[in-house]
């Protein structure tokens, strides 16, 4: 049911183009990330955003536990847009763990997909003992849970509640609702644990579609030797590094970001 | 007192404050927070931001503090590992607002530490898990009730359905009970009535035995007294006695003794047929019985003009009470005097009879009776009328009263019997 999908996850589609780009946000957050990135494509593209099932303001009562246990589920959300819109030669813009989900789905479905830009790509977060460098050890991904718990269960149910009653205060509210892109704490453990317990590195060398790789500078959580793994492990890909540093190019240095991916775009379409 | 700079203001306060650019680098700390982390403060100019932090702040940093701070402009009471330079972590709440400024944004950092406020928070955190493990444990506990509860149902559906089964047959039972108590009811009613009918024959049979002894009372006793003086008289010890008054006492005589002898008879049937006669049964040869009791009638016989003859075996022996059988054979002896002319012969056989009996024959060749006569010799005061010249005595009891002796015995009487050629009777009683 194409209508129950745009409203499930939120759908926005816009831009003057025919060709669709696809922006799919990572972890933590909603389609709100790409603001600084989609005006700069709207000229020549149809530009289609959207929210996973439990982010932002899609349907959390659509949210299955046994479906979004793996990233599987996600990348079903991918497919589930690009059936409701019949979207073909979609150029896929994945962040973070949206780049492993974009893979998924590209592999699945390999004919709707004409690229694939990866922003801080990371196949596996943890390391595997001296064989894998992921960046992290389980018990930081356990630390991580825990911070979580302490700021959505600690901070926002407990406080929360009391602040959105505050009469003196409504933009309170309204803004602890947009403070965290899911707001549902159970979901978002749920998510967290289906990203950082991934392992998706055999799912690199039967990607059929070309393929960027933005690499960030001093990116902690996708450091730059998992980029270059991706790169390594995934045909035909493209490796750019760059000059922005952390692991959210697109809202830290979206100029770049935009250069970087329409230098690629062209390039490709030249090519 | 001179006014303090804004750096010794900042340097004063007592909580952290950083402040960063989109990229991390840090621009500005204060004293208190290099303090805190251990460092000095000329090490950290130029560092990213998140290198202070834990490793599992960084991710949060990188997927939740920075994209909000970077699309909300602000974030507030954030709980933030900072990581210390010796390895330490610290727990902090931070607030954030970023600013655009001309060259580029920055956002500051307001950071507390929070030791008791974290401690509380951890409890906070332990119970709300240890609620939520309740809640699922609960949950899992709620469905096995509801599980339990399901069989309970079943099981009540099935109790209910045995209950209407067992009250059904409660009803069967307590009708069929009611049938009873109607029943017995009426078998007490019944019994009731049964009973008054037993007082009522009992009452009638005291009265019986009362007007028995009465009658052997009142009647004989006055026979006897007037036998008793006709004899005084007839011995003259009254004075001389004329021949004719001695042929009147005669008759007075006879009269008496026939009179007498009748009374008796009947006081005899009526005691037979109120069940008072005891038989002292035991094994009787029946040539013994009849050896005894032709003596009794020889006399008469031979006056009578008559001829007898005997034919009974030693070995045919009946259980039964011999006086009784006796008393029998006397009646049939003598009414087969009675019936028979001069010149007559009577003979008495003995034999074995069916389904093992023994009986005894008493043969005349008497006047006979009719056929359709013979059943009535039996009945109480019944003499075959016929005609013949000899005066006949008796009170036409003794056959009535010899059957009901001879089926007292679990025997019978029995005749056959043809006019003008005789009569047979038949005594049959049961062998050991």
């Amino acid at each position: 049911m194409p209508a129950d999908v745009l409203s499930r996850n939120n759908v926005k589609v816009s831009g003057a183009g025919t060709q669709p780009m696809l922006f799919a946000h990572g972890f933590g957050c909603d389609q709100n990330m790409w603001r600084f990135i989609t005006p700069a494509f709207a000229d020549d593209y149809r530009i289609v955003t959207f929210d996973y099932v439990g982010a932002g303001k899609s349907d959390l009562n659509a949210y299955d536990p046994g479906r979004y246990a793996s990233l599987d589920g996600y990348a079903q959300d991918v497919l589930d847009v690009d059936h409701a819109l019949d979207l073909h030669e979609v150029i896929f813009v994945g962040h973070s763990v949206s780049s492993m989900i974009g893979v998924l789905a590209a592999n699945r479905e390999p004919e709707r997909f004409a690229r694939l830009v990866m922003i801080g790509p990371s196949p596996r977060y943890v390391n595997e003992g001296t064989s894998y460098v992921g960046g992290f050890e389980r018990a930081d991904i356990e630390g991580l849970l825990e911070t979580m718990d302490r700021n959505y269960v600690g901070w926002a149910n407990f406080l929360a509640p009391a602040i959105m009653k505050n009469p003196e205060r409504p933009e309170l509210g309204a803004e602890l609702t947009e403070s965290f892109c899911s707001t549902d704490p159970i979901i978002a453990r749920l998510f967290a644990k289906a990203t950082f317990f991934a392992d998706n590195r055999n799912d690199l060398p039967r990607v059929r579609v070309p393929a960027l790789v933005l690499q960030c500078t001093d990116d902690i959580i996708a450091p730059t030797v998992v980029g270059e793994y991706v790169h390594q492990q995934t045909p035909g890909s493209t490796f750019r590094m760059m000059q922005a540093t952390g692991h959210c190019p697109h809202m830290s240095a979206p100029e770049e970001t935009i250069a970087l991916i329409r230098e690629y775009l062209q390039s490709a379409a030249i090519a | 007192m001179r006014e303090l700079t804004a750096g010794e203001m900042l340097d004063r306060l007592p909580c952290g404050v950083v402040s960063f650019v989109d990229n991390g680098t840090i621009v500005a700390i204060n004293a208190p927070l290099a303090a805190l982390l251990g460092y000095e403060r000329g090490e950290l100019a130029g560092r990213h931001v998140e290198t202070l932090l834990s490793i599992s702040a960084r991710i949060f940093f990188q997927t939740h503090l920075f994209p909000l701070v970077r699309l909300h402009g602000r974030a507030e009471e954030m709980f933030v590992l900072f990581r210390c330079k010796d390895g330490r972590d610290v727990g902090t709440l931070l607030n954030a607002v970023r600013h655009e400024l001309e060259g580029g944004a920055v956002t500051d950092c307001v950071v507390m530490e929070v030791r008791e406020r974290q401690k509380f928070e951890d409890a906070l955190i332990r119970a709300k898990q240890a609620a939520e493990a309740a809640t699922a444990a609960l949950e899992r506990r709620t469905h096995e009730i509801e599980q339990a509860n399901e069989l309970l149902e079943q099981q009540t559906v099935e109790l209910e359905l045995q209950q209407h089964q067992l009250q059904d047959s409660t009803a069967e039972l307590e009708a069929q009970a009611e049938e009873m108590a109607a029943i017995n009811d009426q078998l007490v009613a019944r019994t009731h009535d049964l009973e008054q009918a037993r007082n009522v024959a009992e009452e009638a049979n005291r009265a019986k035995s009362q007007f028995l002894a009465v009658m052997s009372h009142e009647l004989r006793t006055p026979l006897n007294a007037i036998g008793g003086y006709a004899q005084l008289i007839d011995l003259g010890v009254h004075g001389a006695v004329t021949d004719a008054q001695h042929e009147a006492l005669a008759r007075i005589t006879r009269s008496q003794r026939h009179l007498l002898s009748l009374i008796n008879e009947v006081l005899n049937l009526a005691r037979i047929e109120s069940g008072h006669v005891e038989y002292a049964t035991e094994d009787v040869p029946l040539a013994e019985a009849v050896a005894a009791v032709m003596p009794m009638v020889e006399t008469q016989m031979l006056a009578a003009g008559l001829t007898y003859e005997t034919a009974v075996a030693p070995e045919l022996v009946a259980r039964a009470d011999r006086e009784k059988i006796q008393q029998i054979l006397i009646n049939l002896l003598t009414n087969a005097l009675k019936f028979t002319p001069s010149g007559g012969r009577l003979t008495v056989t003995g034999r074995r009879d069916g389904d093992g009996c023994v009986a005894l024959d008493v043969a005349d060749s008497g006047i006979g009776i009719a056929a359709d006569k013979l059943e009535s010799v039996f009945e109480p005061f019944v003499q075959v009328d016929v005609s013949h010249t000899r005066r006949r005595e008796g009170s036409g009891l003794g056959l009535a009263i010899s059957r009901d002796l001879a089926r007292g015995m679990g025997g019978d009487l029995r005749a056959r019997s043809e006019l003008g050629r005789g009569s047979t009777f038949s005594l049959v009683l049961p062998a050991p």
